[in-house]
């Protein structure tokens, strides 16, 4: 299938069904992942990007569900699928990395055992193929295979969290999804980490969708850049494009967040206030409140996402030109 | 930048802290902390930087005497800690040394008002105001850290991450403290709110003179609010400076592994660079020599028979490193 993008989703929309009413918290997304390209999802807590990865990998569980929209993965749609033909491409031609290792883990089973339970449950193996793969894609991620007869307390944040990448690559997908996996990791073996899920991905060529809030994490691994904003993707281009001349003010924001270790030390602000609740969102455009350059046309009419310079951008401001290239952006990437 | 000589609030001098592992007969000693001296200032924040098992936190234990230091000694405000015998003068030491934590979701009782703990604490540190002077005084350190009067009443799971890590620092304030040991005070918050935080902490330090220990990974963020910084690697203290200095010229090893991991979405896009895949050491009865050797690409001989001790390189700026130590002004380890 040359031709077959792994990955593509469009008009996705997902409700929470609750009591009160429901509440969308992926509100129409559309993107197409090609073969081995890494896509980084960026935005705060609270604004969609895990319940979208979830959408993604048909993991929602009530009261969450799909509303509308669809999941091709390599040409055949997703949603609506049953468990037993979801089983036949899970793991085998996508598979999940979590946020926390401790959590995903099993802690009163070895993880030589754990690799096994996916294996069987994925297939039929020998007892002894089951043993070299084991040992062959914890060397790939650079753990001693001894470490197969280790419990899950004992080894390190870094080391769970490759143990977890290297259960993921049991079956060398096409797709791994990431839900921060380094956010329970320290500087040092986050860079690691990254590092070898780059190498991993650069030789076995499967696509990544990978999600953090920490943007600076990504942008030297990452091939296209997803922004979103309370549900909605608010700019979407290729990460060089979006690091270069961000246009979207929340990107921007995201984009000084971060105090630099080099250069003059500048006062930063962040962004104040908080994401919206999606219960209640405001009218017009979702960031507006938040905005430093809202203006009344904001508050009434909610922004479409179009094509502006090689990137997509939901603003207003920007689409009609009234908000100058560098506004409220002192080249922050030239500092 | 030279900034005037502050009076020294507090002086550690050879702080130990060991820790038996293991079964009643078993003789292994893990060394959290080991011969660590160091001073803060008034007016000061001190960042303290390294790995999850450097023994960071365990210093800020040993300060806020949750943990008995196994030797070395604690002074305060001149007087050394382990003399303090009263149950008054040990309250008295607890409110000027309070300890905000880095779960702000761990650490805060749910089903009380987040006003409860601040009310609390009053009742036990400042038994001399009535309820009326509590309340008010609750209400100037809500205001002091930037939370609304209409918050005290709320309960923790209304509140955002950052809201509660607010709620931590007032809690901190109603004792009226000299010094905030701050463990990770923003590691689990959104970058877009870190800022608010760590501004909220210089802040304190400008307006009401309060000296905070900052305890962290991210050596960003410690170059934004810090005015020194120690870097720790396994229950040592490798350096220690002004903290632009530091970042200008690291001259240990460690500290430029440490700062070569930190993302900079600046910095132009290239290649990945090097990985670190060493993970620090559990230290347990450890023989002499520097702990660092093993991951140290610049390690000589001496590195495995002596322990490097803190030695001035320039002025105020110390590192314990053999090779650093022999005259090597352009030690280059990690770029």
């Amino acid at each position: 299938m040359p031709d077959v993008p792994v990955l593509e989703v469009s008009g996705l929309c997902v409700d929470y069904v609750l009591d009160r009413g429901d509440v969308r918290a992926v509100d129409d997304v559309s993107f197409t992942l090609g073969r081995g390209e890494f896509l980084g999802v960026v935005g705060e807590s609270g604004c969609g990007k895990s319940t979208l990865l979830f959408a993604v990998a048909q993991l929602l569980s009530p009261p969450a569900r799909v509303a509308a929209g669809s999941v091709k993965f390599q040409g055949t749609n997703m949603v609506g699928m049953t468990d037993e033909q979801l089983a036949a491409i899970r793991w085998r031609d996508m598979s999940v990395v979590m946020q926390s290792a401790m959590n995903a883990l099993n802690p009163v089973k070895s993880i030589g055992a754990q690799f096994k339970d996916a294996m069987k449950a994925h297939g039929a193996f020998s007892k002894d193929e089951i043993a070299d793969r084991s040992a062959e894609v914890l060397r790939m991620v650079g753990i001693d295979p001894v470490h197969l007869k280790s419990y899950p307390h004992q080894l390190s944040g870094g080391m769970r969290q490759r143990s977890m990448i290297a259960m993921a690559m049991l079956f060398t997908p096409d797709l791994v999804i990431m839900d921060e996996p380094t956010s329970a990791l320290d500087v040092v073996a986050q860079r690691s980490l990254m590092v070898q899920i780059k190498e991993l991905q650069l030789s076995y060529g499967f696509a990544v969708i990978f999600v953090t809030h920490d943007m600076s994490l990504i942008s030297h691994f990452s091939d296209q850049l997803m922004v979103m904003y309370a549900g909605q993707v608010d700019e979407f281009g290729t990460t060089r494009t979006v690091f270069d001349r961000p246009l979207h003010p929340y990107t921007q924001g995201l984009l000084e967040a971060f105090p630099s270790l080099r250069g003059p030390k500048v006062p930063l602000k962040g962004i104040p206030g908080n994401p919206p609740d999606l219960a209640r969102l405001p009218a017009g455009c979702r960031f507006h409140p938040r905005c430093p350059h809202a203006v009344d046309k904001c508050a009434q009419v909610a922004p479409e996402l179009v094509t502006l310079d090689e990137a997509f951008v939901r603003c207003l401001r920007r689409q009609d030109g009234s908000l100058p290239a560098e506004a409220g952006h002192e080249g922050s990437l030239s500092r | 930048m030279t900034s005037p000589p502050r009076a020294e609030l507090l002086r550690a001098e050879h702080l130990t802290r060991h820790f038996k592992i293991g079964g009643a007969l078993s003789h292994r000693t893990l060394h959290a902390v080991d011969d660590v001296s160091f001073t803060i200032g008034e007016r000061e924040i001190v960042a303290l930087a390294g790995e999850s098992g450097s023994g960071k936190s365990t210093i800020a234990r040993v300060l806020a005497r949750i943990y008995q230091p196994t030797s070395g000694e604690i002074y305060f405000e001149g007087k050394p800690v382990s003399q303090i015998r009263s149950r008054r003068d040990r309250l008295r030491y607890s409110g000027l040394v309070p300890m905000v934590f880095q779960d702000p979701f761990g650490s805060m009782n749910p089903v009380f008002r987040v006003e409860h703990g601040v009310l609390r604490s009053l009742k036990l540190h400042r038994p001399e105001l009535s309820a009326q002077e509590r309340s008010a005084e609750a209400a100037r350190v809500f205001e002091a850290v930037g939370l609304g009067a209409d918050m005290r009443q709320r309960f923790p799971y209304e509140l955002s991450g950052g809201q509660r890590q607010r709620v931590g620092f007032a809690q901190a304030l109603a004792m009226r403290p000299k010094l905030i040991l701050a463990d990770e005070p923003v590691s689990m918050l959104d970058v877009s709110i870190r800022i608010g935080l760590l501004n909220l902490m210089a802040e304190l330090r400008d307006t009401m003179g309060v000296s905070v220990l900052y305890i962290t990974h991210d050596i960003a963020s410690a170059r934004y609010v810090a005015d020194r910084l120690i870097v720790m690697y396994a229950g040592q203290i490798a350096e220690s400076g002004p903290i632009e200095d530091v970042l200008a010229s690291p001259r240990h090893p460690y500290t430029q592994l440490l700062l070569s991991a930190v993302p900079d979405p600046r910095a132009p896009l290239s290649a990945a660079g090097q990985a670190d895949r060493g993970e620090p050491p559990k230290v347990i009865d450890p023989t002499p020599g520097c702990r660092f050797r093993w991951r140290c690409p610049l390690a000589i001989d001496t590195c495995a028979t002596r322990t490097p001790v803190l030695a001035e390189l320039a002025p105020d700026h110390d590192a314990a490193c053999h090779v650093a130590q022999a005259g090597a002004d352009q030690v280059k380890a990690f770029a």
